[in-house]
C-alpha cells in the first residue's frame, strides 16, 4: 500500500470494461497509437489519483465522463506539442553556444504553456496585443502600429485581456487544480 | 479561545469582479506613454483606498509575471511568434474538432508531462546520433571499430576529426570497448564528454553514466582519465570506478564488475538490497513501479533478465517473500506476501 492514492478494485474494473474503446477513440482522433496509449494512460491515472467525485451510476456515465477527460487531455496534448515545436525551432535558430541552460529552457517551456493556454480564451487581437506588449515589452504605440488600430484601442485590448487572465487566474485558484469540470 | 493572535482581516481570496476591472484598467494605463504622473497618484490612492483594490492588484501582477521567462529570452520576439502560431494554429483545430465541448484546462496543463524527462532534454535525445529508448539496449559499432552499448534510455552523439574522436554522453549510461585506431597519420585521442567532464580514454573499456548531477565512471580494462569541469583530474586503472560532479570528485572505489552485465541484458545482483534492485529495474520500464518499505532491504542474489523486467519481477516474487500487484499495466507494486 506503498502507492499514493492506492486505488480500489473500482478502478480496475473500470479499466477493463473502458479501456479498450477509450484507446481506439483516443487513437482515431489523435491519428497516433501510441499517443493514444499515453492518454489513456493519463485518463485512468487521473482517476486513481482524483476519482469522479459522485462514482458513476451506470456504464454510459463512466463513458461519458471518461470521454470528457479524454477530450480536454487530446487538445491539451496537441496544443502543449505546437508550443513546444514552435520553442524548439526558436532555439535550434540559434548558435548553441548562445542557447539558455536546460533548466531555463524548461521554465521557459512551462511559462510559454501557461501563457499560451491564457491566451486561447481571449479574442485574437486583444491576445495579440497582450502577449507584444508583455513578452516582448513593445509599447502600446509599437503594437497600435503592428495591429493597425489606434493606441486607445490597443489600451482597451491590454485592460481586457488582463481583466480575462485575472478571473482566469481567480478560478483557477478557487477550484482544486484537477477538478473534472475544468475540462 | 483567548489568544493574542488579532482576528483576521478577513479579505476575501477572490476579489470582486468591480475591483479586478478597475485594475486591469489601471495597469493598462500606467503602461500605456500617456500616463501622467497626476495617474499615477491616482492609482497610489486607489490602491491604498481599498484590501480589496489591493488583492485585486496582486492577480494583476501575477498574471504579468507569467510573461517574465518569456521575455528573458535571447529573442522574445521569436519566442512570443512561435506561441502565437502554436495558438492560431489550436483554435482552427478547435473549429474543426466536432462536438467540442469548451476548454478551461489550465488545470491539466502540465498534467500529461509528469513521467517524461524534461523536454529540453529529450529533444537533444531526439536529435542525437544514436539512442534508446527505455527498456531497450543496443550495441553500435563506430566507424573507427570501436564498441558502445548503450543502455536503456540513453542518447550519445559522435563527433569523430583528424586528430581525436568525441563522444557525447546526452543521456543514460554507456559502455565503450575501444578499438586501436588505424587513422592516417597515428592514433587519435578517445574522449567522452559529459555535462560534468571529460573523460580520456588510455586503450580500454570502461562504462560511463550519468546519474542525476553527477558522472559515474568504471573502469574495468586499461585506464581512463577523467577531468571535470573544475580542472580537478585522477586517473583510473582496470578495477576502479568513481563518481563526480562538475566541482567535486569523488573517492575511486573498486569497481563492481557485476555493473557490467547490463551490456549482456543481465542484472547480476550480488547481496544487495532489493530497493537497489528496483531502482535499477525503473529505469527500464515505464510506468510505475511501486515497492513496500517493509520489503525494501531484503537482499537479493541472482541473474535477472533486464529485457523482460516483468520476468524479472516473476522472478523476484519466486525467490523472495514478496509478490507483485498489477493494479493496472502500469501500476505495478512490489509488497510482502502474506
Amino acid at each position: 500500500m506503498n502507492a499514493p492514492g492506492y486505488t480500489s478494485p473500482a478502478i480496475e474494473d473500470l479499466y477493463d470494461v473502458h479501456h479498450g474503446w477509450l484507446k481506439s477513440w483516443l487513437s482515431r482522433r489523435l491519428g497516433s497509437t501510441p499517443d493514444a496509449a499515453d492518454l489513456a494512460h493519463d485518463v485512468f491515472l487521473r482517476l486513481i489519483l482524483k476519482p469522479a467525485p459522485r462514482g458513476f451510476g451506470s456504464v454510459g456515465e463512466a463513458r461519458a465522463y471518461l470521454r470528457t477527460m479524454a477530450r480536454g487531455m487530446c487538445i491539451n496534448l496537441w496544443h502543449r506539442r505546437e508550443i513546444e515545436q514552435a520553442w524548439l525551432d526558436t532555439l535550434a535558430a540559434r548558435p548553441e553556444q548562445f542557447s539558455p541552460s536546460a533548466e531555463r529552457q524548461a521554465m521557459v517551456l512551462e511559462a510559454l504553456n501557461e501563457v499560451g493556454a491564457m491566451l486561447l480564451d481571449l479574442p485574437a487581437k486583444a491576445a495579440r496585443a497582450f502577449l507584444l506588449t508583455e513578452a516582448c515589452q513593445m509599447s502600446q504605440k509599437e503594437v497600435a502600429q503592428e495591429l493597425g488600430v489606434s493606441t486607445r484601442m490597443v489600451r482597451k485590448y491590454i485592460a481586457q485581456a488582463m481583466l480575462k487572465c485575472m478571473q482566469l487566474q481567480a478560478s483557477q485558484t478557487a477550484s482544486d487544480l484537477l477538478d473534472p469540470d475544468l475540462v | 479561545m483567548n489568544s493574542a493572535v488579532p482576528p483576521s482581516t478577513a479579505v476575501p481570496a477572490e476579489p470582486t469582479h468591480r475591483a479586478m476591472e478597475q485594475a486591469a484598467e489601471w495597469y493598462a494605463l500606467l503602461k500605456s506613454e500617456e500616463v501622467s504622473e497626476g495617474d499615477q497618484a491616482r492609482w497610489r490612492a486607489w490602491l491604498n483606498g481599498d484590501p480589496e483594490h489591493r488583492l485585486a492588484w496582486r492577480y494583476v501582477e501575477s498574471v504579468s509575471s507569467r510573461f517574465a521567462p518569456i521575455h528573458a529570452t535571447p529573442d522574445p520576439r521569436r519566442t512570443a511568434d512561435g506561441l502565437w502560431q502554436a495558438n492560431t494554429l489550436l483554435i482552427k483545430r478547435r473549429r474543426v474538432l466536432a462536438g467540442f465541448v469548451g476548454l478551461a484546462g489550465i488545470g491539466l496543463l502540465g498534467w500529461a508531462s509528469w513521467r517524461h524527462t524534461p523536454l529540453p532534454l529529450m529533444a537533444q535525445a531526439w536529435r542525437a546520433d544514436h539512442h534508446t529508448a527505455t527498456g531497450e539496449t543496443r550495441e553500435v559499432v563506430l566507424s573507427d571499430g570501436t564498441r558502445v552499448w548503450l543502455n536503456t534510455a540513453t542518447a550519445i552523439n559522435q563527433d569523430y576529426g583528424s586528430r581525436e574522436r568525441r563522444l557525447q554522453l546526452v543521456a543514460g549510461e554507456i559502455l565503450i570497448d575501444t578499438a586501436s585506431d588505424t587513422y592516417g597519420g597515428g592514433p587519435r585521442l578517445f574522449y567522452v564528454d559529459t555535462p560534468q567532464g571529460r573523460l580520456r580514454a588510455l586503450g580500454t573499456r570502461f562504462t560511463v553514466r550519468l546519474d542525476g548531477e553527477q558522472t559515474f565512471l568504471a573502469v574495468y580494462e586499461g585506464a581512463v582519465e577523467a577531468h571535470n569541469l573544475g580542472g580537478k583530474r585522477t586517473v583510473l586503472q582496470a578495477g576502479q570506478q568513481t563518481r563526480f560532479s562538475p566541482d567535486a570528485l569523488g573517492e575511486v572505489q573498486a569497481a563492481d564488475t557485476a555493473r557490467e552485465a547490463w551490456s549482456r541484458g543481465v542484472l547480476v545482483a550480488q547481496d544487495i538490497p532489493l530497493r537497489e534492485v528496483v531502482a535499477e529495474l525503473r529505469r527500464y520500464r515505464n510506468g510505475h513501479l511501486g515497492l513496500a518499505p517493509e520489503v525494501a532491504e531484503f537482499r537479493v542474489f541472482g541473474n535477472f533478465p533486464l529485457n523482460d523486467t516483468d520476468d524479472t519481477l516473476d522472478m523476484l516474487a519466486a525467490a523472495l517473500p514478496v509478490r507483485i500487484s498489477h493494479t493496472l499495466p502500469w501500476w505495478v507494486s512490489i509488497e510482502a506476501a502474506h
